[in-house]
């Protein structure tokens, strides 16, 4: 049995059982190398469930749309590790209930689909662990290094060549699992922190704010990079910062659903090289 | 002949510790450079990094962050959860290229008014020297003209 109709018999004997009350996995998309979101509600409906290499999306935040799990019942997903990640860290800032999430947990090696075993987010601990003993490895890019080489003015006729592209429609947002602000910054107009046209100079305080914001949140599932029409790499500013984070704090965030955010969380001796 | 360059510097203090420093070189009639603005704070806990993104916005050629000593916070640790954040924000500004000598991080107590003023001058020297900060006012330029399409 395939491990896709494996997961389709786990779903059914889920919603037929009662355990849960929806399942949020993947159907087939408008192309052959694209997925969609799948809701589902009935165990007819998990006929038309997907599970291969191409279901990279990171699912976890429809989870936070708004009343989905304010009945107090239970909703599985399916969740790569990241996703595992992310949901820890909305239950570390209270935006969800840990104990109402059942995963299903999968990963993906090039073209192979392989499942992950348990049921809820802290049966994955080990798993977790695992990734953060290999997130400096794992955290480098070739592109970071490079860039890091140039000096500033270079680095800044990059960043101003990529975000002159922007076109602010917030699609990075949108898909970003970590935004959940019901009022995002550039929504505010009291003042008005970011310019809201699409010139640079609001092009590159938007993104330099949203990777602040990101910074020690960031599971790099990639979804904004995915989302941004105009292909912004958003994923290397994400990276550099949980770089940051890791190498100054020894924070990898959504380790657990207790772990504290890195931001609102310190220690006496926190290094300060930089403070005169 | 052209004017020599000023720079306009935007200095984030808190009340409590720096903007009291910054009182004391007053009253001991220290002088020091007349660029720098000061808005003072509550606290450095209350310095968002949308401050100074804001104040190079507004065309600041330098900015300066400063408050309480560790361990002397008046709300006890904002400036332990002021310090984190900064050193984050310092390495998003390395990685898009703002240059880190134009914003500048200290702390400076109430006792400091020497200090203060000394530091004062000394960014006011160096911002003067590294010269307007032409990258950030030509994408201040192209806000004033209609979005190109």
């Amino acid at each position: 049995m395939t491990i896709q109709e494996q997961y389709k018999t786990r779903v059914r004997e889920l919603l037929s059982s009662g355990t849960v009350k929806m399942v949020i996995g993947y159907k087939a998309g408008t192309t052959a190398d694209r997925r969609r979101p799948l809701f589902i509600r009935t165990p007819e409906e998990a006929d038309q469930l997907l599970l291969d290499s191409a279901c990279i999306a990171n699912l976890s935040g429809y989870l936070i749309a708004e009343g989905l799990l304010s009945d107090e019942k239970r909703v599985g997903i399916f969740l790569k590790p990241d996703g595992i990640r992310t949901i820890n860290i909305l239950a570390a800032e209270a935006q969800l209930n840990i104990e109402q999430i059942i995963v299903l947990g999968f990963d993906i090696t090039g073209q192979e689909v392989t499942a992950l075993q348990g049921e809820t987010a802290g049966d994955f601990s080990a798993l977790i662990e695992s990734i953060k003993e290999g997130a400096p490895e794992a955290l480098k890019n070739p592109l970071i290094d490079q860039l890091e080489q140039l000096n500033p003015k270079e680095r800044f006729a990059y960043w101003q060549a990529e975000f002159s592209r922007c076109i602010k429609c917030y699609a990075c947002r949108q898909a970003c699992p970590m935004c959940y602000c019901r009022r995002c910054i550039v929504d505010c107009n009291q003042p008005q922190w970011v310019n809201t046209s699409s010139h640079t100079l609001g092009n590159f305080e938007w993104n330099i704010v949203r990777a602040f914001h990101l910074s020690g949140r960031c599971v790099g599932c990639g979804n904004c990079d995915r989302a941004c029409p105009v292909n912004i790499p958003l994923r290397l500013i994400n990276a550099r910062m949980a770089q940051e984070v890791l190498g100054s704090f020894d924070h990898l965030a959504g380790m657990s659903d207790t772990q504290e955010p890195v931001l609102a969380s310190f220690k006496k001796d926190d290094s300060e090289t930089f403070i005169l | 002949m052209s004017e020599p360059f000023e720079p306009k510097i935007i200095a984030f203090v808190c009340t409590y510790c720096t903007y009291a420093g910054a009182d004391l070189a007053g009253t001991s009639r220290l002088k020091y450079a007349p660029n720098v603005r000061i808005i003072r704070l509550p606290c450095t806990g209350r310095i968002s990094p949308m401050f100074i993104l804001k104040a190079l916005q507004k065309g600041a050629d330098g900015v300066l962050v400063s408050g309480c000593h560790p361990g002397d916070c008046h709300f006890t640790h904002g400036n332990y959860h002021a310090r984190r954040r900064w050193t984050v924000f310092r390495a998003l500004l390395e990685f898009t290229g703002i240059p880190l000598d134009r914003v500048k991080f200290s702390w400076i107590s109430a006792a400091e008014g020497a200090k203060f003023a000394e530091f004062m001058n000394s960014v006011t020297e160096d911002i003067r020297k590294l010269g307007p900060f032409d990258q950030y006012k030509e994408l201040i330029k192209e806000t004033e003209a209609p979005a190109t399409l």
